[in-house]
């Protein structure tokens, strides 16, 4: 029984920062209409960032969680502005362009900080175990789940209850309506973007304890990204968590009951859910 | 011999009805148009009888057969043809490569990955006496988009009728045409082989009247009337969702 | 203005040939003034070349964008690649046709899955089962070599002459015939009434349905003949490498295509040869001069052909042609 809620808590703990992961990318995707493959290196530059803020610079975790967010965000608002924002239609371009700053960003990462990997990193305060059951379990672990949730919601709120979420919904569906409403769409576009990659960049200082900090996390995190989408549907925060709670547990099981399967359950997963519900298990359409 | 015998048919979109319940049968021949103001649920019907949408509820038989779950594709083998509302042509491709691909489509050496378009003969001679029944022989290597629009709708209805087909659905084939434009429509129409039987949606009542022998009348999905022209004219139900309440009232006080 | 028949006909063969024959007689002349590094660079130019415009066929034509690629390319090296781990066998008429059926039987099976999803959908499954297959190869101890990843010790092959072993230039010639009987056969299906109906599913699926076409199936067939050719160009590939490795299964390798065909112009026939060409030059160029630095050199490639050469450096190069090149009356694309 420990050995069930010990791997189901770390489980659902990945699987909180898979949905993390994945919020982003799918929000954009679902609102936007764009494709951005470089969301896992947003989330890298997040994390060595934070790194550097919350472990080199000793500011503490909660300035380096800041600096990951707005790193990341900064850089995917220049991407946007400068470039993306050509490029709304046009699916080929884009997937070309963010891979391209995969490249690129993986490349800065490099020179800047060099290719040793940084060792993971937590809170301060959250260092220690905590009682659950009887048995002692990670702290740190165990915020990822609460801070997980609460963005759950707070995103979720964003999405249907909020104007920008309207708008946003609205512009992806008729834009030059939405604008002749006299609605400045390219902010909120812009808006958004920003956001998702500012959470993609806070996911990788959060995600730092369990996934590390390198310049590969690039293309590994948008391999997880690309799953979770797959699995939980695209567009809505709700097939975000979801497919990334599922995920994560039945990857943490599936390691625990035969480790040489490795991702395998992962990928197993996302194919039975292909040819069984091919829009994700809560897709909207785009 | 029944072309289309449509039983029950349903199509909800979340909680709307787009189409309810609406039953009729087509006979071989015949001229059917379809009326109902926007939202009535006409291009649904359309997609349901053509095979773009499933429906939620009844069945779809033609000529026998029922094809309710048949893809799109599989109807067009079985004869039927159909001109969009909103002009499917590819608009980058030629006039000559949407003749080639409308009739191949039709073909069985359309899977053929090994013999060039061009030796086939038989669909050669077919484009050519297809495109200079339609005037469009001089205009075969003009991309689409740079035809007028009364072209190109000569040209998708053109290309339907190339496909031999015993059921041709028109959908709203006159929209966004010139008095003269819609006059040749009409023409083609008309002149229309009678073993084709024609079903059409539009909001051009001239041209529905002049070119319909019967005429079904839909509203918020349902099918409220059908009969031939002078039966729909008088028709009080078809009066008020047409006129308008001010009618209505007038026709109430007349009455 | 008269011309006889004949004579437009030939106008017509020489300034659109003209181009063909050039290319290829320079295919066939320089590796002759070139040393085996050069050579070998001419190589990797042919394979990648048929690589590109094995994509192309999904990609360009169907217009389906596909992630996974490199997974029958992959195949196809890898099957070269553990027939001689495993069971020493170098012949080439063995192991090549293996590869390309192995190559074939990944996309039969991927294409059945991937084609569950439509639009993005399609992009991010391709995406995630080439990465299966990298994990696969990562993971699995049978498809590597003892202590390390990948497979070493691929020799070139044995083509069961008696009295001949390839070298490098022989094997250059090797590849060129296969490269050019490829580009004869995919023209063929480019112009055949197969490839025209991709090229249709591209422009305007539903009316294609509506008319008669079994889209899905069409799609399917040019995902398989695109993973045939695909896996022969992974064949050639681990001859001329000597080596495979998983990450020519994954998303480094199956990115390559899809740049190549953009960069030389997607859905024209040779647009993935310019962008191949392309590629390879700088590849080459940039990693002499800058190692480290040669993955931020192709991420900014990737970005300014977006940018600037939307329409792929090779229709450009064909303008450029037809502007100035000899006058032989309108030249069609």
């Amino acid at each position: 029984m420990d050995w069930f809620v010990i791997n189901l808590l770390n489980g659902i703990s990945y699987g909180m920062v898979l949905f993390l992961i994945a919020s982003g990318m799918s929000i954009v995707l679902g609102a936007m209409g764009i494709t951005n493959l470089a969301h896992g290196a947003f989330y890298m530059v997040g994390a060595y960032a934070g790194w550097t803020v919350a472990v080199k610079w000793g500011a503490g975790f909660g300035l380096g969680l800041l600096a990951g967010g707005l790193c990341a965000g900064l850089v995917g608002l220049t991407i946007e502005r400068g470039l993306l924002r050509y490029l709304y239609k046009k699916p080929n371009e884009q997937v070309l362009l963010t891979f391209g700053f995969v490249y690129i960003l993986a490349n800065l990462c490099l020179w800047i900080w060099g290719g040793w990997p940084r060792m993971p990193f937590t809170a301060n305060f959250l260092t220690g175990s905590m009682e659950i059951l009887g048995r002692a379990y990670p702290k740190a672990r165990m915020a990822v789940i609460v801070v997980g949730l609460v963005l759950a919601i707070g995103l979720w709120w964003l999405q249907e209850k909020t104007r920008m979420g309207a708008i946003v919904r609205a512009g992806m569906d008729d834009k030059e309506t939405t604008m002749g409403l006299g609605i400045n769409l390219e902010r909120a576009f812009a808006l958004v973007f920003f956001v998702s990659a500012f959470i993609a960049g806070s996911a990788g200082v959060i995600g730092a304890q369990l996934l590390g900090v390198h310049n590969a996390l690039g293309m590994d995190i948008l391999l997880l990204a690309l799953i979770v989408i797959i699995v939980g549907g695209v567009g809505s925060i709700q097939g975000a968590l979801l497919g990334g709670v599922l995920i994560g547990v039945i990857d943490v099981f599936g390691k625990a009951i035969f480790p040489q399967l490795a991702m395998f359950t992962m990928y197993l997963t996302m194919i039975v859910v292909i040819i069984v519900r091919p829009a994700g298990l809560l897709g909207r359409k785009i | 011999m029944e072309a289309l015998r449509i039983k029950a048919l349903s199509k909800q979109f979340g909680g709307v009805d787009a189409v309810n319940d609406v039953s009729f049968t087509v006979n071989v021949g015949e001229r059917l148009a379809i009326i109902g103001p926007n939202g009535a649920g006409k291009t649904t019907l359309f997609n349901l009888i053509n095979g773009q949408l499933a429906p939620t509820a009844g069945r779809i038989h033609f000529f026998g057969q029922d094809v309710t779950s048949l893809p799109p594709h599989r109807r067009a083998h079985l004869g039927q043809a159909r001109a969009f509302q909103v002009i499917s042509l590819l608009q980058k491709l030629t006039v000559l490569q949407n003749t080639l691909l409308t009739i191949n489509g039709t073909e069985p050496h359309r899977f053929d990955m090994f013999r060039p378009v061009k030796k086939f003969e038989n669909v050669l001679q077919k484009a050519a006496d297809t495109l200079k029944g339609l005037d469009l022989w001089e205009k075969q290597d003009e991309p689409v988009i740079n035809l007028s629009y009364g072209e190109q709708r000569r040209l998708e209805i053109g290309l339907g009728l190339s496909m031999d087909p015993k059921l041709f659905l028109l959908d709203e084939p006159s929209a966004g045409l010139t008095k003269e434009e819609s006059a040749e429509i009409i023409d083609i129409i008309k002149n229309l082989r009678t073993n084709i039987t024609v079903l059409i949606v539009d909001h051009d009542m001239d041209m529905v009247f002049e070119v319909a022998e019967r005429i079904l009348v839909l509203h918020y999905g349902q099918l409220i009337a059908d009969g031939d022209p002078d039966q729909i004219q008088a028709d009080q139900k078809v009066r008020e969702i047409y006129m308008g309440v001010e009618d209505a009232v007038d026709y109430a006080e007349t009455a | 203005m008269e011309t006889t028949k004949q004579d437009r006909g030939q106008d017509r063969w020489i300034s659109r040939g003209a181009p063909y024959i050039l290319g290829t007689l320079v295919l066939l002349v320089t590796p002759l003034f070139l040393d085996t590094y050069g050579q070998g660079l001419m190589t990797r130019f042919l394979i990648f070349a048929l690589f590109a415009m094995s994509f192309n066929i999904v990609f360009g034509y169907a217009g389906l964008m596909s992630l996974g690629h490199a997974a029958f390319f992959g195949a196809g090296g890898y099957t070269v690649a553990l027939l001689k781990l495993h069971y020493d066998v170098n012949l080439f008429w063995i192991s090549a046709p293996l590869g390309i059926v192995v190559a074939t039987l990944v996309a039969a099976i991927f294409g059945i899955i991937a084609l569950r999803a439509s639009g993005i959908y399609f992009l991010l499954v391709t995406f995630a089962l080439g990465q299966m297959l990298y994990s696969l190869a990562w993971n699995v101890k049978w498809l590597n070599s003892k202590g390390m990843q990948g497979i070493t010790g691929i020799t070139l092959p044995d083509l069961g002459i008696p009295g001949f072993t390839l070298n490098t230039i022989w094997f250059y010639y090797l590849a060129l015939i296969f490269f050019l009987l490829s580009c004869v056969l995919l023209y063929r299906l480019v112009i055949s009434p197969f490839g025209l109906a991709l090229v249709g599913i591209r422009e305007g699926e539903p009316r294609m349905e509506a008319v008669g076409y079994n889209t899905w199936y069409l799609k399917y067939a040019s995902f398989v003949v695109s993973g045939a050719f695909a896996g022969l160009a992974g064949v050639l590939f681990a001859y001329y490498n000597f080596f495979v490795s998983p990450n020519h299964l994954g998303i480094a390798t199956s990115f390559l295509p899809m740049v190549m065909t953009i960069m030389g112009g997607g859905g024209t026939f040779f647009g993935p040869v310019v962008g191949a060409a392309v590629f390879i030059f700088v590849e080459n160029f940039a990693s002499i001069l800058s190692p480290q630095r040669w993955p931020l050199v192709l991420g900014a490639l990737f970005v300014l052909t977006i940018m600037f050469a939307r329409e792929g450096i090779g229709v450009y190069l064909w303008r450029l042609w037809t502007r100035w090149g000899p006058n032989y009356g309108s030249v069609k694309n």
